[in-house]
């Protein structure tokens, strides 16, 4: 079946690109999985992107003159798009190809059979386990917790259950947790009521750092959780994850109770320096952090390349200490505290140091320093 | 053989080298090969064996003939430099890289590292197809195969396949179950090992080794 639609070349791309984004970047056993897929209904044009584990839909207006679906290769079609002109597109789609035209610009690209496309129903419909009702939670302040829980998930698929974002309910509110072995974060979300009080959910990172792009400046996220997967909803764009089956590690054991030494340090000016020290932290040899009543002193050196060395104002109240550091996970952890201020808590140069930001109780990251010799 | 030579090649395509020193290299099984001082492991030129060499003394001309492809190397030598012929004697075959070796090892030396209660039967079991890395018993006496791998990827899970394969023809030993070990198995890998029910285990080499590693963890 045939399909005719013109719409504005920036409105197509955005589609294109959100859907695109979900899109497996791998072979993979379904080729078809390569495509985005175009359904349209009257003025309604519905892009879907997908790996299965992910799929994206976003749905734009457009000028249709022909209803149909047809898949489109991602990638190349999200570049013919962005390289068109701006103004109008029209898009017509019959037996093998579709025919891409802007101004005197005519793209003609073999599409891939639509039949062979999974079967992906829409979160609302009936039928999707997720088809029920909707908790709405607060679009900004949700991303705010993605950024700083997200990045210490795993991205090691040896260990699926790592690559995963705990959700959890903690004290009437949402508590988000992750971890890859070697740090753990914790935020939570006071007054974020979405989940009943015994149910956990584990989301992929991947899934939710694709959220936290799509949320932008929009104001609400609607979530559906069904038993397999959670969908976000955020504007005209449908994110729908598989959820990760298995036990979180105990992350509640991990979390220390008191720390003899706290320094106390100015966040930018700590991230700039580990950013310029880490420069001679190579080959995977850590930054030395050395916290004593004068301050803070950086190190880092890689044998038969150099070192590299930067003191520092900064508030210390404990016995002189001196913790080694993957120089990734540290700033991983600097760049998603929040405040002017951040403290750095110790126990000895060999258990996990507490990171937070002054006068913000509701996020901490925890990591675990490096043994050297 | 080292000499100066010029190379001749007829077949899918036509090459030709001009003349120049270099070693002809011409092995027990029939296989002959030109090299030039450079190019690590590849031949300038080379014709598999079976093939039919022909030499003719008077005129230097050395004809190699594929038979069933009718391929010719037709090598012109116009000065031997040094010829020699040696015995290699038998081929022990590739060793296997010093950790997957070394694994094996500390592995056989205790089994329990894999599952409690495994101890060992044999190392290198042979099997009609090849030896099996290690044979042990489990606490129930049930005999348990054990690939040992660096990377645990769907290969290994092939390969313990064949073996287990055959194992469970012995009357002697059957039932025979599997146990892929690496230091990382790949997801597929883990599909593949679950769907033919062989179980899977990831071994830290350093702890084996007992080297503390730098990298502490949480849990």
């Amino acid at each position: 079946m045939g399909m005719k639609f013109r719409c504005e070349r920036d409105k197509l791309l955005e589609a294109m690109s959100a859907a695109g984004r979900a899109v497996t970047s791998r072979g993979g056993a379904l080729p078809v999985l390569s495509g985005v897929r175009l359904e349209l209904l009257g003025g309604a044009l519905l892009v879907t992107g997908s790996d299965l584990d992910l799929t994206i839909s976003v749905n734009i207006e457009v000028a249709g003159s022909a209803d149909g679906v047809a898949v489109i290769p991602s990638k190349l079609t999200a570049d013919v798009v962005r390289a068109l002109p701006s103004g109008a597109v029209e898009v017509t789609v019959a037996d093998e190809e579709a025919n891409i035209v802007a101004g005197s610009t005519e793209f003609s690209i073999r599409v891939i059979p639509a039949e062979d496309y999974p079967n992906l129903i829409p979160a609302e419909e009936p039928g999707s386990s997720l088809a029920g009702s909707a908790v709405t939670i607060d679009g900004a302040s949700f991303r705010a917790a993605l950024r700083q829980v997200v990045p210490a998930a795993s991205v090691d698929e040896a260990r699926p259950i790592l690559t995963g974002v705990l959700m959890v309910p903690e004290a009437g509110g949402l508590r988000l947790v992750s971890t890859d072995s070697y740090r753990l974060a914790v935020k939570d979300l006071a007054g974020t009521s979405i989940l009943g009080e015994d149910q956990k959910v584990l989301v992929p990172g991947r899934a939710l750092a694709e959220l936290a792009r799509i949320i932008g400046d929009s104001g609400e996220v609607s979530l559906r959780l069904a038993e397999r997967e959670a969908s976000f909803e955020v504007g005209n764009i449908t994110l729908t994850t598989r959820l990760i089956e298995g036990d979180f590690p105990n992350y509640r054991g991990l979390l220390p109770t008191g720390h003899p030494n706290k320094l106390t340090v100015e966040r930018d000016a700590l991230l700039e320096a580990v950013r310029r020290v880490r420069l001679l932290a190579q080959e995977s040899t850590p930054v030395r952090m050395a916290m004593g009543p004068d301050g803070l002193s950086l190190t880092a050196a890689t044998a038969d390349v150099g070192k590299a060395q930067e003191s520092m104002a900064a508030a210390y109240e404990g016995e002189e200490l001196t913790v080694a550091f993957n120089p990734s996970y540290l700033m991983d952890g600097i760049e998603v505290t929040t405040g002017p201020e951040i403290t750095l808590e110790t126990m000895d140069e060999l258990k996990p140091a507490l990171l937070r930001s002054v006068g913000d109780e509701d996020f901490l990251y925890l990591l675990m320093p490096v043994r050297v010799s | 053989m080292i000499a100066r030579c010029t190379v001749d090649y007829e077949g899918r395509l036509h090459a030709h080298l001009p003349e120049a020193v270099r070693l002809i290299m011409i092995k027990a099984d029939g296989c002959v090969a030109v090299h030039s001082d450079g190019g690590a492991y590849k031949p300038l030129n080379w014709m598999n064996a079976p093939n039919r060499l022909v030499v003719d003394p008077d005129t230097g001309v050395w004809r190699v003939t594929a038979p069933r492809t009718g391929d010719t190397l037709v090598i012109t030598v116009a000065e031997v430099i040094s010829d020699i012929t040696h015995e290699l004697g038998d081929d022990p075959g590739l060793r296997k890289d010093g950790v997957e070796a070394h694994l094996q090892e500390l592995l056989a030396a205790d089994p329990s590292a894999i599952a409690a209660g495994l101890t060992l039967v044999r190392r290198e079991h042979p099997t009609g197809i090849g030896p099996v890395d290690l044979l042990c018993r489990d606490s129930t006496g049930a005999a348990i195969a054990v690939e040992v791998k660096r990377r645990g990827e769907i290969d290994g899970v092939e390969q313990l396949s064949r073996y287990l394969e055959y194992l469970n023809r012995d009357p002697g030993l059957r039932p025979v179950s599997g146990v892929l070990v690496a230091q990382q198995i790949k997801p597929q890998a883990r599909v593949l090992a679950a769907d033919r029910r062989i179980d899977c285990v990831e071994v830290d080499y350093d702890e084996l080794r007992g080297v503390e590693s730098p990298d502490l963890r949480l849990f």
